[in-house]
């Protein structure tokens, strides 16, 4: 019985591996179920008849894992974008078509599909990943290709230099962190002590030494600082350790922790002013750390603005897909689908490549959702940021702020 | 079905020589064949992890220690190699037997305080390690980048040819897989293994007859470890940037449910399951996070069908028999018996 | 010294909860005799049961340790069935390796069916907080603490008045022993494997009323922490891996005082290795599970 059971089993998984073996060697776009793994082809529901043809956009994005729903936010974001374009006629007279793939918020596999969609002639350019170390990662393998890989989100200050091939349209933190201890501790909120717990991971460390760095310069003083890492729960002792120093001012630099920090921060009885650096206008925010959020004071390149009308049916059109309120990094992804649209326009009447789309995406200049957007040398962009708070359960732009005051 | 297998099998044991120079002939043509470079990728994978679920399987399926930290010498490996490629500035060549070395040294005395524990206890030790070593590559910023990790890990060079793409890299990893079988083979065959073996299969019998168990124990854990930071060390180059999220405890499980999967206490068990798990990997691609799920189940039908792994060796301690209760083949039940 | 009173208290509170992780844990080790990797998904299930129940019926924190300890303990049935049943003759390594296969199949299940994010559990105790002397402990640490007490003692009664916890035992000494005296085996090892479980869970909601939040991948590091906990006891000694668990809990949050918490994990297992390195048994003295 054993053995029967034992050779059925090597039977099936020889199969798979045969299976595995003839998926894997063949171009993605000839076997559309085998390994595309989970592409969605996202046209419109009535394609155009096309004149020039598809241009396919490799996306990796973490679908699942951690990050899952920033990879989500990728997904419908970019989608929403593709189907706007193809329905006005494609770019430049070609349908774009996403090829959507889960890169598990690891390196590795990210590298794996970066491969893959470089193998693959017909893809012409990469969207993602999410986090910079995939980024980074992935950046040798697309360099040897020659293909664009744009990502939304990485703000490694190092990533978009690694290769002529590398974009990122996040902001990256040596823009936003100095913006946040100047503007928003030392002038809008006039502090001189600050506490500061952030996140150990290469965005946290990028934001802390850019933070450090114009603390010192204007002399915001930094009485302490604690960090943790990746999936921490409990800080408490943190907290405690942050007590024992008297700051004026708590500032957060994380994303996904944040609403923990500030709901253990308000649960010591703690009453002192919160700052965040990181999350954004972020709606998951406000669900998990509910009352506690309220006076939060926070940096954001772009702003849900309520009365900016295309901005709130964006926003609307994203719920209503998405399920879920949406954060700075969908539409971020948004604006990249647009950014290489503009790209491939730019190619006029000549042949778009890899190459093409690289050299044109590298003089674009336009303004998306998430505000202007232009190149500079190393293939990131300097972004403007606002000052953002929490009032009454809500966003709002703290107005009325001169920044040119000195 | 049996005839065919007992077939093969012989004409295996007749010609091996000849098997496994077909074999190698055609993985040195494959490039050629199979110029893809995501192909190609995915072949280095293979490769790296045969070799990292070998050393893997050289310490539990050979010495029957149930290590679980497998990342943590995989790290130290890596990160011996970035560190002394990007900042001392050293050649690939020369580092990679230093990384093996360190590797087994830190192996060597992680297992020296284990000797004296039970398999549960050191299986739990291994894991903290690991863990341990994940975490000071994390936080040692002066000497490992921290969180930054090491970005622009130089290429090696052999004799002025660049290898820095997969293709050409492949070669590395096929090198060191083919060195790995090769010298495992001989250590298994000769008195050192005869040993692992024996205590693995009754401890105390091994000792009675001589063999010095903890000495021989020891022995093992450094040859695993070397084997993994030589591993960690042909890897970063190959992937050029790495960070401490490379080596997780997820990455343990991985190399550990390879040599599950492949099988225990054969030479051929753990590349079957690095092949098995990582073309498992690309073909279930489509069913996304249900892909863990597969694995998973595959581990706990294996556990109950074959605990000793698809091609692992079955007349041993590993196939859940015990050599003192020496119940024959063929009466014998499955499952406990109060 | 005020300050470290404050993270004597934060560490007490943590380690109140590792306590019940690790009593939990023991149970299952003792009574079952085989080591077991599910225990961190335990936890996590106690801890999503708890979450829907406060969702469906509103913040009531009895009926939350009711529907989390009878969550964890169904999962406990069939970590028992998976892992352990069939395994009782068989070398050690493989009941071990099935309980790793068993967690990576929960936990990637759980994430599917409760998503990957964060989920808050907010205001199931009030944010109030008594000062002690110049020291301050909050009320959610009153009640963990008190919490993990009650439970200690009520198993304590168990195992040492009742029956049914001499039947627990007597197995978990010596199994072949008690079958000769009539005991059922099997279904007691069982139930003994479903009582550390359902601790577990209990462990699970006490830990997310106290980050107030929950997530499908917190058991990873949670397991770890059980069982670096039992180790003092060998694994089996309730009373000790209690004592570990908090020694472990007030250790990490020095060690965070005098560092950064990013080394939380080097000082739990440190303090392991530590421990094993002393007495590579634990402090146990006999066999058994021992309350």
């Amino acid at each position: 019985m054993k053995r029967i059971v034992s050779l059925l089993l090597i039977a099936v998984l020889a199969l798979g591996t045969l299976a595995g073996c003839g998926s894997s060697s063949t171009p993605a776009s000839s076997t559309p179920a085998a390994s595309q793994g989970e592409a969605s082809t996202a046209g419109t529901d009535t394609p155009a008849p096309a004149e020039k043809g598809t241009i396919k956009l490799g996306v990796l994005a973490p679908l699942t894992g951690t990050n899952a729903e920033y990879g989500k936010g990728f997904e419908v974001g970019m989608k929403m974008a593709v189907d706007k374009i193809n329905a006005a006629g494609g770019a430049n007279g070609y349908q774009l078509e996403l090829v959507v793939k889960d890169s598990k918020g690891d390196a590795k596999e990210s590298s794996d599909l970066a491969r893959q969609f470089a193998d693959d002639e017909s893809v012409l350019a990469i969207l993602g990943d999410f986090t910079s170390g995939s980024c980074m990662a992935n950046a040798p393998i697309v360099d040897e290709a020659g293909i664009v890989q744009l990502s939304p989100t990485a703000s490694n200050p190092d990533y978009a230099a690694m290769s002529p091939y590398c974009f990122s349209i996040m902001g990256r933190q040596d823009g936003e962190a100095p913006f946040y201890a100047k503007y928003i501790l030392q002038k809008y909120m006039g502090m001189k002590k600050v506490g500061v717990i952030y996140i150990n991971s290469d965005w946290g460390q990028s934001c802390y030494d850019n933070f450090k760095k114009e603390a010192d310069a204007i002399g915001l003083e930094i009485v302490e600082t604690v960090s943790y890492v990746q999936d921490e729960k409990d800080f408490s002792s943190l907290i405690t350790k942050l007590k024992a120093a008297n700051p004026e001012v708590i500032a957060i630099m994380d994303q996904g922790a944040v609403p923990q920090v500030i709901n253990q921060i308000r649960g010591t009885g703690w009453d002192i002013p919160i700052t965040t650096l990181g999350p954004g206008t972020s709606q998951q925010l406000l669900d998990l750390a509910g009352a506690n959020a309220e006076g939060l004071l926070l940096t954001s390149p772009f702003f849900f603005n309520e009365d900016d009308k295309d901005l709130m049916a964006w926003k609307e059109e994203f719920v209503s897909k998405a399920g879920f309120q949406p954060t700075i990094h969908p539409a971020c992804a948004y604006d990249t689908v647009n950014l290489i649209a503009a790209a491939i326009e730019a190619s006029g009447d000549g042949e778009v490549t890899r190459q093409t789309i690289r050299d044109n995406l590298a003089a674009v200049e336009m303004t998306g959702v998430t505000g202007p957007i232009k190149f500079n040398e190393a293939g990131d962009i300097t972004r403007q940021y606002l000052i953002c708070g929490v009032e009454n359960g809500k966003y709002v732009i703290k107005e009325g702020f001169d920044y040119s005051k000195s | 079905m049996r005839q065919v297998l007992d077939t093969l099998k012989g004409f295996y044991r007749q010609h091996r020589v000849l098997v496994f120079l077909a074999l190698l002939v055609v993985m040195i043509l494959l490039p050629v064949l199979f110029p893809k470079s995501y192909f190609m990728g995915v072949m280095c994978r293979i490769l790296i992890y045969s070799v990292l679920a070998g050393a893997l399987n050289a310490i539990n399926g050979y010495s029957g220690q149930t290590c679980l930290g497998m990342a943590g010498f995989f790290c130290i490996g890596s990160y011996c190699e970035a560190i002394l490629a990007v900042k001392a500035g050293w050649n690939f060549w020369m580092i990679l037997p230093i990384a093996g070395i360190v590797t087994a040294a830190i192996g060597f005395v992680l297992a020296i305080p284990t000797l004296k524990m039970s398999g549960i206890y050191l299986s739990i030790v291994t894991l903290g390690f690991s863990e341990i070593v994940r975490l000071i590559a994390l936080n040692w910023t002066g000497l490992t980048g921290g969180p930054m990790g090491i970005k622009g890990i130089p290429v090696p060079s052999f004799f002025g040819f660049e290898i820095k793409n997969s293709r050409s890299y492949y070669y590395i990893f096929l090198a060191l897989a083919v060195l790995f079988i090769f010298v495992t083979n001989r250590v298994i065959k000769s008195r050192v293994g005869r040993a692992w073996i024996s205590i693995r299969e009754d401890q105390l019998a091994a000792r009675s007859l001589g063999v010095q168990a903890s000495r021989y124990k020891a022995l093992n854990f450094t040859y695993g470890a070397f084997w993994a930071g030589l591993a960690g060390a042909c890897y970063a180059p190959y992937v050029r940037f790495i960070d401490s999220t490379f080596f997780t405890l997820d990455e343990g499980w991985n190399i550990l449910s390879m040599v599950i999967i492949g099988g225990q206490g054969t030479l051929v068990g753990p590349v079957v399951g690095s092949v098995l798990v990582n073309f498992l990997t690309e073909w279930l691609r489509p069913i996304g996070q249900w892909r863990m799920v597969a694995y998973a189940l595959l581990i706990i039908v294996i556990m109950w069908c074959r605990p000793q792994g698809l091609v692992g060796s079955s007349d041993s301690i590993l196939a859940g028999r015990s050599i003192r209760r020496k119940v024959s083949k063929d009466k014998k039940k499955e499952g406990a018996r109060v | 010294m005020v300050y470290v009173l404050n993270q004597l208290i934060n560490g007490l509170c943590q380690g109140a909860i590792y306590a019940l992780m690790a009593i939990g844990y023991s149970v299952v080790v003792g009574v079952v005799g085989m080591v077991t990797f599910t225990h961190g998904e335990v936890i996590m299930i106690g801890a999503f049961a708890a979450y829907y129940t406060f969702l469906l019926c509103g913040n009531n924190l009895f009926i939350g340790f009711i529907v989390s300890f009878a969550a964890s303990w169904v999962l406990g049935m069939l970590v028992y069935k998976v892992c352990y049943e069939r395994f009782f003759n068989a070398p050690r390594h493989i009941s071990l390796l099935c309980t790793i296969g068993f967690s990576m199949l929960v936990k990637n299940l759980a994430q599917m069916v409760f998503g990957p994010n964060q989920k808050p559990m907010l205001d199931v105790v009030d944010n109030t907080f008594y000062e002690l002397g110049s020291a301050q402990i909050t009320l959610v640490q009153l009640v963990i603490i008190a919490t993990v007490i009650v439970l200690a003692v009520l198993l304590s009664l168990l195992f040492n008045k009742t029956k049914f916890g001499i039947r627990l035992k007597a197995v978990s000494q010596d199994k072949s022993a008690s079958y000769l005296m009539g005991i059922n085996v099997k279904r007691t090892a069982m139930l003994g494997n479903c009582l550390g479980c359902g601790l577990g869970g209990v462990a699970g909601l006490l830990l997310a009323i106290y980050y107030q939040t929950l997530q499908a991948t917190m058991g990873g590091s949670l397991g770890m922490k059980a069982f670096a906990s039992s180790v003092m006891g060998g694994l089996t000694d309730v009373r000790f891996s209690a004592l570990g668990g908090l020694l472990i809990g007030i250790i990490e949050n020095l060690g965070i005082t005098i560092s950064s918490a990013s080394f939380r994990d080097v000082f739990a297992f440190g303090f392991l290795i530590l421990v094993l390195v002393l007495k590579p048994e634990g402090f146990s003295k006999k066999k058994g599970a021992k309350v």
